[in-house]
């Protein structure tokens, strides 16, 4: 039932943001649209040296990849690691000695993998 | 409570924790400055290999032999045993063959080793899983490894292919039976193999079984199945067709050629060897233990005689070895299936006996197929001549290929007829039909191996590089045991009986 106030404040949150965008327009004047090197993208003053589509960098891929397995929270999804650390946190008391030691377990082979990670030098970043 | 669980799960927990320090120490070793970084592939497929063979030990000296573990979501008896041994056997008899392998390609990256390692371990949890979701996670586990040791060899556009093609196919198969799982267990509210087996006896045999229950519990479940059974049915069409796709039987068979053809020779070897005996182990352990019901039998008779014709047929055509012997183990999963649809004791009987041969068979050919790599053999026609340039080999090969076909003093000829005995005895006759059918055509494409290696004279000669001891000694054991199988067939029999009574007993 507390999900409802945070619906309505997630509405309440976007017409708030729609009326910040929408008043700049309002009141600003159009007249200068016309002007070509407005529209042009900026490259620090020069034109642009070649096609934007470049080569991507795997070392992004390997992040976000590091990031899916060790986890974080993104917005409503909740990934792996943390998600696996949450219940096991909160429910401690129950689960005595025996719980403990299997979460241990878990996070000892997770280190491993990290280990793995960090001597392959995957977290180097140059 | 946990200390049996512990014990006897020892041969597992041994093998993890080994794959775990082979894992730190390979990436240790490889990255250090001191040791130059070499490539030490070799060096960790020997330690895996000792490991498993540890493993091995570990598992027949076993003092607990028959347990259910861990909340019931494992079982430890006689047929997970003789299994497991299979299983350790033939993936000690793989990593030996790929050992000259990865001499020659020492760009391999030893993660490999510690990925077959990884599998082996959750093929292991797999053979033994009693819950539908610990078998789940274990198929999972050993897939998620094949899909990374499929596209292995990164700068080959026919690896990367076949490990997304298999990526893409797997998950789709794994989604599949997740999906069956999940209708199961909303069905009837339990996972566990045993408390199935329970509720699907009753369904099966009525309230005029021996099974003594109460007679309102009896009433209760019936009364149950005539509301469910139609979800419940879904549930088992939806699984076995996960497990179809696995074990590439016909109408699901499409990646098994092109990610056969496609990974590297070792890994195709790997696939077409060790997955089927942990798979056909739980397919049994599901479908003949659990699911014991009319309702699944007709597909699995029409995958059979699918797998047979389109085995046989499509083979005809190829031209590349590694495609032909995709499409031969697809003939081979339909006469394996054979075994299967009859659902008797005789039935598994000759399916186990059919899959210990099948797999010695395939060890047998993948070592020759790795043994003639150096000159990049990748047609059919390259075997050719090979019976003047090195005669031993050319024998074992067709020695091999009429095993295959079925000639008969040889192992395949036995297996097939007991396949086809105990389709007989239980009235499966159309099956036992297509089966001699398919069998006798695809002689064709078997002896035609022979007939490259001894009549044709080809335009260039190739020259292969001698083979190492180890293929060398598997070769001869496993030739050995296909030639002379039929004079002394009896531990076999008997090992093989005694799985498939502690199966359905």
């Amino acid at each position: 039932m507390e999900f409802a106030p945070i619906s309505v404040y997630l509405v309440i949150s976007l017409l708030l943001s729609l009326i910040l965008v929408g008043v700049s327009f309002l009141f600003a004047s159009s007249s200068n649209l016309a002007y070509p090197e407005k529209l042009s993208a900026y490259e620090c003053g020069f034109d642009p040296f070649d096609d934007a589509r470049s080569r991507f960098d795997i070392r992004f891929y390997l992040v976000s990849i590091l990031f899916i397995i060790f986890g974080a929270t993104v917005s409503n999804q909740v990934i792996l690691e943390v998600t696996f650390l949450f219940p096991w946190a909160v429910s401690l008391k129950k689960i005595g000695l025996f719980g403990f030691w299997s979460m241990m377990v878990f996070l000892l082979i997770l280190t491993i993998g990290f280990i793995y990670e960090w001597k392959k030098g995957a977290l180097d970043w140059e | 409570m946990f200390d049996n669980d512990f014990l006897a799960l020892l041969p597992e927990t041994f093998l993890v924790s080994a794959t775990i320090l082979l894992l730190i120490y390979g990436v240790v070793y490889s990255t250090s400055k001191q040791h130059a970084a070499q490539p030490n592939v070799r060096n960790i497929a020997w330690l895996g290999l000792c490991c498993i063979f540890i493993t091995l030990i570990l598992l027949v000296t076993q003092p607990i032999t028959t347990a259910n573990l861990c909340y019931n979501n494992f079982i430890l008896d006689n047929f997970t045993f003789s299994f497991k041994v299979g299983l350790l056997i033939s993936t000690i008899c793989t990593i030996l063959m790929c050992l000259q392998y990865f001499q020659q390609e020492a760009g391999t990256p030893f993660e490999s080793i510690i990925l077959i390692l990884m599998s082996t371990c959750s093929m292991m949890f797999l053979i033994s899983a009693y819950d539908l979701i610990a078998m789940y996670l274990a198929i999972e586990l050993q897939s998620l490894c094949f899909y990374v040791i499929a596209a292995s060899k990164r700068n080959s556009e026919f690896s990367t292919e076949a490990g997304l093609k298999y990526f893409l196919l797997g998950a789709f198969s794994s989604g599949i039976l997740l999906f069956g799982c999940s209708m199961i267990y909303g069905f009837t509210g339990v996972t566990n193999l045993e408390e199935l087996a329970k509720i699907f006896t009753i369904q099966a045999f009525g309230p005029s079984s021996n099974v003594s229950l109460e007679p309102n519990f009896l009433q209760t479940t019936q009364l149950f199945f005539e509301s469910h059974s139609s979800g419940v049915f879904l549930g088992i069409l939806f699984i076995a067709v996960g497990f179809l796709f696995k074990i590439t039987a016909v109408p699901f068979h499409m990646w098994a050629p092109d990610v056969y053809e496609g990974s590297p020779t070792y890994v195709t070897a790997f696939f077409s060897i060790v997955p089927k005996i942990a798979l056909i182990a739980i397919m049994l352990r599901v479908f003949i233990y659990s699911f014991y019901d009319p309702t699944w039998q007709q597909l699995f008779v029409f995958c059979s005689i699918a797998s047979m014709i389109l085995g046989a047929f499509a083979a005809l055509s190829q031209k590349k070895v590694k495609r032909l012997l995709a499409y031969s183990s697809i003939g081979h999963v339909g006469y394996l299936l054979i075994g299967f649809s009859c659902g008797t004791i005789e039935g598994i009987q000759s399916l186990l006996i059919a899959l210990f041969i099948y797999v010695l068979m395939t060890i047998n050919v993948f070592a020759i197929v790795l043994a003639l790599r150096e000159n990049r053999l990748k047609y059919i026609s390259d075997f050719g001549a090979l019976a003047k340039t090195n005669p031993v080999l050319a024998l074992t090969m067709s020695i091999t290929m009429f095993s295959y076909a079925g000639i008969p003093p040889l192992a395949g000829f036995c297996s097939k007829f007991y396949l086809f005995f105990a389709a007989l005895g239980c009235g499966a006759y159309l099956v036992a039909f297509v089966g001699i059918l398919t069998s006798v055509i695809s002689c064709f494409y078997y002896i035609r191996f022979v007939k490259i290696m001894y009549f044709d004279t080809p335009k260039t000669w190739i020259l292969y590089k001698p083979m190492d001891r180890e293929k060398s000694i598997l070769l001869g054991f496993t030739l050995f045991c296909i030639t002379f199988f039929f004079l002394y067939p009896s531990p076999l029999f008997l090992v093989t009986h005694k799985m498939a009574l502690s199966l359905c007993l």
